[in-house]
């Protein structure tokens, strides 16, 4: 009897903090279809007596939001292309190849997971300025497209295959750089695809990086962009609310859809040591 | 012509020459992106000099000199670290309880989790700007929730005594789905042997938690500890969204002094590297102290 009270007590608990949790998200949506006279009152209602669509409207003529979601998506999706290509690349050499420097290799890439952007963003910003690639989605994606994090995760996907492998596809007559792309990289499909959400999700949702790497309104992304309009004081909340939504329902719709790989990126983050 | 493209093509065709084939594009990124610029601060650090590259002068320790002068410098170390001992053990504590009570992998578990977990998916910078309104002094619903209570609320973000644990709970509801889902990983890698050989002598679910779970838990935790201090000594979106630093710069976080420094007039790129290097360094002594600490009591428990 008393475990079942106690069951019961932690159901009604989970249910609580689920509350909690998803309450913002409710109270994020209803908002972002509120009069601004509806939102700016006292006491604050959760519901109105109308909706309207006018913050959504409002938000792509105050804000260049189109330009934000294509920002946001190509930039966001370069890194993920980039890194899946150059990452894998790396770690397969890392976790099957014998070469010289390969110890040396392993040493820089811990080094580079431990050192923190902010340390090195200054120097990074004059680089990329150098370059001429300021306000550029080269300028945003070139730096990116290496993650020596993805190097590690992928490497442990490549030393977690059958070691015979790549000698039966040499006596095959295939080259290197077949072997790799034909038979090794379709093999680590779910550590990609992990290491792809995780890049992902990265990239969609910094903030200090896009945002010193651009100042032309036309080119932040979604976050700079909605960070910079924010400011430190809001004017008109339905717009900020509408482009809050817009900029989270992508990943959220990821994460419906692919819930399991979330899950496992962070999980497998967790055994780094 | 053809010939010879075979030739190239076939020299590289061995698995050590390869090797370098694969490697050669992340090194050359890697050096470039961040050893490169990693060097420059070290060499910014050591000149007065803008974003410009005008009047460039070297100043030797001048720049770390500075640090110990300038208040504003060190007060935004100190917020840093206010937000560090809020964010990191709450973090760590609720995802540990949550994990352990959301361990076994029924229906109702895994809806809790995947529930949890959706706050991680989402921006810092939109998760701030819904909290910043609800927790507004003139509109918001949480304010109002609490004055419902008969608690005059006080400005959870205006207010510099409250405005850092207000951020820093915001943080720990954002990302306690995440430390969940670490911990989890590690719970349910603890061997049932354990549980059934301590149930037969007897032991009540207290005992299970702090002499089986926890111990054994150790690794997991360690990591959680260390990630997150990390990341909450180099905290900027959250900060920067909800108070902007303010008022009068008492919220104003480390990473956001050195942005600020580096890139809004006068431009001090060599002070700002200055002082990066300066939280580098106090990150890295304390990572490896907790490390060593933790460490040590693992040797504690095996």
């Amino acid at each position: 009897m008393s475990i079942r009270i106690s069951k019961l007590i932690n159901k009604i608990v989970m249910l609580f903090i689920s509350i909690i949790v998803i309450f913002p998200f409710i109270w994020l949506f209803i908002t972002s279809f509120k009069l601004e006279k509806d939102i700016v009152t006292w006491p604050p209602k959760l519901l109105a007596d109308s909706y309207t669509l006018n913050s959504y409207l409002n938000v792509f003529r105050t804000i260049p939001l189109f330009s934000f979601i294509k920002n946001t998506v190509i930039f966001a999706g370069g890194v993920v292309i980039s890194q899946l290509l150059l990452d894998s690349m790396a770690a397969y050499a890392l976790a099957r190849l014998n070469f010289k420097g390969r110890k040396l290799f392993s040493y820089l890439i811990l080094l580079a997971m431990m050192i923190p952007f902010q340390v090195y963003m200054i120097p990074l910003f004059f680089l990329v300025h150098f370059m001429g690639l300021l306000d550029t989605y080269a300028g945003l994606i070139i730096p990116r497209m290496v993650m020596p994090y993805g190097i590690f995760l992928m490497r442990a996907s490549f030393v977690s295959l059958p070691k015979d492998l790549e000698e039966a596809a040499r006596i095959d007559g295939l080259s290197e750089i077949g072997i790799f792309f034909k038979i090794m990289l379709p093999l680590v499909k779910p550590g990609l695809v992990t290491l792809a959400v995780i890049i992902l999700m990265n990239n969609w949702n910094d903030l200090l990086y896009p945002m010193m790497l651009t100042s032309n309104p036309q080119m932040r992304t979604l976050s700079a962009g909605l960070a910079l309009f924010t400011g430190e004081n809001i004017q008109l909340y339905g717009p900020v609310l509408a482009g809050t939504v817009i900029s989270i329902l992508p990943l959220l719709l990821v994460y419906a859809l692919a819930q399991k790989y979330f899950v496992i990126g962070v999980a497998t983050s967790g055994m780094k040591e | 012509m053809l010939h010879l493209l075979k030739r190239i093509l076939n020299y590289w065709n061995t698995p050590r020459r390869a090797a370098f084939v694969f490697i050669i594009p992340s090194a050359v990124l890697l050096i470039l992106f961040v050893f490169l610029p990693l060097l420059g601060t070290l060499v910014f650090a050591f000149f007065d000099m803008d974003i410009f590259f005008n009047n460039i002068s070297f100043l030797g320790l001048e720049n770390f000199v500075r640090f110990f002068k300038d208040q504003r410098a060190i007060n935004s170390m100190l917020h840093t670290f206010y937000y560090s001992i809020w964010e990191v053990p709450l973090q760590v504590i609720v995802g540990l309880l949550l994990a352990v009570a959301l361990q076994k992998n029924s229906l109702f578990n895994k809806f809790c989790r995947s529930i949890f977990f959706i706050p991680v998916v989402c921006s810092t910078v939109s998760v701030s700007i819904i909290w910043k309104i609800i927790l507004s002094n003139n509109i918001g619903f949480a304010t109002y929730l609490i004055s419902q209570m008969g608690i005059t609320a006080p400005g959870f973000l205006t207010d510099a005594k409250y405005a850092l644990p207000t951020v820093a709970l915001t943080t720990v509801w954002k990302n306690f789905g995440m430390t969940l889902v670490i911990l989890l990983a590690g719970i349910q890698s603890i061997s049932p042997s354990l549980y059934e050989s301590a149930e037969i002598d007897g032991a009540n679910a207290k005992h299970k938690f702090f002499r089986i779970t926890i111990p054994q838990l150790l690794p997991s935790i360690g990591f959680c500890l260390l990630t997150n201090f990390i990341g909450s000594m180099q905290v900027f979106d959250a900060v920067f969204l909800m108070t902007g630093g303010g008022p009068q710069f008492r919220t104003e976080t480390a990473v956001q002094y050195i942005y600020v420094r580096g890139f809004s007039a006068p431009y001090q790129l060599g002070y700002a590297s200055a002082v990066s290097w300066i939280l580098f360094i106090i990150i890295a002594v304390i990572t490896m102290a907790m490390n060593l600490f933790l460490n040590k009591k693992e040797r504690q428990y095996n």
